[in-house]
């Protein structure tokens, strides 16, 4: 059963067509992994599915539920602000700096949006929250403010507080690369337990043997548009596409 | 001593003008082009002239300009002047306060599905607050000494009365009182801001 589905997908920012034909499913329970070099139009995927820009043309469905609809002419036509806030409740995003609000404890962060946005009691949402902590490692920290954590902390709060809203998807936009390279181990391992439990993820990432362990497909960017397709064996190990060679040999001479 | 007049001035202009501040500062970040503009033209009139223009304005002009069908008692007449000349100053200080926020915020507000009110409530503002009490607490105690441009219209507040003690008595003794009157509710100001700023240093924006 498809969680995402994305059909004919064009965004432009101005005259620059940053998103050109996209087509993508995931369904419920797998991990699909994003690379693609810089100014591929990687993020700028992620956020039309989260609604954090509108798109020009095309279809996106998230469970059942179209955030943008095609119509005759292709064009997207998007529901009622009430509708989006719906759907976006159903789709979690972790962001590369990681936006957690700075002015609420970890714990209040977890259950900020439970509380208000979904309407759960404080007590349910509290307990709910403990145990992504827990999930996280972090349960210690419940009480401390983001500042005072280091940025792969950080970051396994964003994850808890994307999780705490029991999300259909999960979306990932380079969530180690703001991290010292000390720090990166501990957000991957979490994301691995996540693929374990099978919880259906889109991760843009630049760690090329990360991607290739957890991912049951890996889908390569270029120029807005996705160039390859298929198993992390088949993609990462021994590319055909002279494109993904190119791409690979840049990212491993970097390293 | 007319410190009670003062006092009645500061506190009103505060409790009306903040409110009154944050939606206008709201209105000016809104996407509607007709209420940014509107706003825009009221905080440029109020900024842009003499808070004693607009006090003889609101006391002498509107009298004059509707035939005294409008005419105001002078503490009203003040009252309404500095709760909208400070609100001007307000509605940009939030304005500034709110657009420093990060983007980030915004957008993850947004992912967890928070409606506008919402974020802006719970999210956007509190981190604001922060940042403009600093710039607010000078805003408070320019107040305090705005408040003796009351006495331009008949208001006896403390400057007036030590104007009149000093003409009667023919020395100064009033006037130094009523600067150590405005000392020291200068220095409450100070205090109380300094105690809120230390409220609110508990976390730190990175
Ligand atoms: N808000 C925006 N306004 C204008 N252009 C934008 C905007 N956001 C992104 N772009 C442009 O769109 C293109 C795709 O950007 P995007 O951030 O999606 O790339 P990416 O694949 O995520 O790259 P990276 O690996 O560097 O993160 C780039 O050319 C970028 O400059
Ligand atoms: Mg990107």
């Amino acid at each position: 059963m498809e969680v995402l589905k994305i059909e004919k997908l064009h965004k432009y920012f101005g005259k620059l067509h940053v998103l050109r034909g996209i087509d993508l499913s995931v369904n419920r329970g797998e991990v699909v992994s994003v690379i693609g070099p810089s100014g591929s139009g990687k993020s700028t995927l992620l956020r039309c599915v989260d609604h954090l820009e509108t798109a020009e043309r095309g279809s996106i469905e998230i469970a059942g539920s179209f955030l943008a609809k095609a119509d005759a002419e292709g064009k997207s036509v998007y529901p009622s602000a009430a509708e989006i806030q719906q759907i976006a409740t159903s789709i979690g995003m972790v962001f590369q700096n990681f936006n957690l609000f700075p002015h609420r404890s970890v714990l209040e962060n977890l259950i900020e949006a439970p509380v208000y946005v979904k309407k759960l009691s404080k007590d349910e949402a509290t307990e709910k929250a403990l145990a992504l902590l827990a999930r996280v490692g972090l349960s210690d920290k419940k009480d401390s403010y983001p500042g005072q954590l280091s940025g792969g902390q950080q970051q396994r709060v964003a994850i808890a507080r994307a999780l705490a809203m029991e999300p259909e998807l999960m979306l990932f936009d380079e969530p180690t690369s703001a991290l010292d390279p000390e720090l990166i181990g501990e957000v991957l391992r979490v994301i691995k337990d996540l693929a374990k439990e099978h919880i259906t993820m889109l991760i843009v990432t630049h760690e090329m043997n990360f991607a290739a362990e957890i991912s049951d497909r890996v889908i390569f960017m270029d120029e807005g548009q996705i160039i390859a397709e298929g198993d992390p064996h088949g993609i990462l190990q021994n590319p055909d596409n002279p494109r993904i060679q190119t791409f690979l040999h840049k990212i491993i001479d970097r390293e | 001593m007319g410190a009670g007049v003062t006092l009645q001035v500061f506190a009103v202009t505060l409790v009306f003008s903040i409110p009154i501040g944050i939606l206008c500062a709201i209105g000016k970040l809104s996407r509607f082009r007709v209420v940014r503009f509107l706003i825009s033209i009221y905080t440029w009139v109020f900024r842009g002239t003499p808070l004693l223009l607009q006090l003889f304005f609101t006391y002498y002009g509107l009298a004059i300009l509707t035939n005294g069908a409008i005419s105001l008692e002078p503490l009203p007449a003040a009252l309404l002047t500095f709760v909208f000349n400070y609100a001007a100053y307000f509605t940009e200080i939030f304005r500034a306060g709110i657009q420093s926020i990060g983007r980030g915020q915004y957008e993850a507000s947004k992912a967890l599905g928070m409606p506008h009110w919402l974020m802006m409530r719970r999210i956007i503002l509190p981190q604001a607050v922060k940042i403009i009490l600093p710039p607010m607490g000078n805003e408070a105690i320019n107040l305090i000494k705005d408040t003796a441009l009351c006495s331009v219209i008949t208001i006896t507040e403390i400057l007036r009365n030590a104007q009149k003690v000093m003409s009667r008595d023919f020395n100064i003794t009033a006037l130094v009182i009523a600067a150590c009157i405005y000392l020291a509710l200068t220095f409450i100001v100070i205090l109380l801001f300094r105690r809120l700023e230390k409220r609110f240093a508990y976390y730190s924006i990175k």
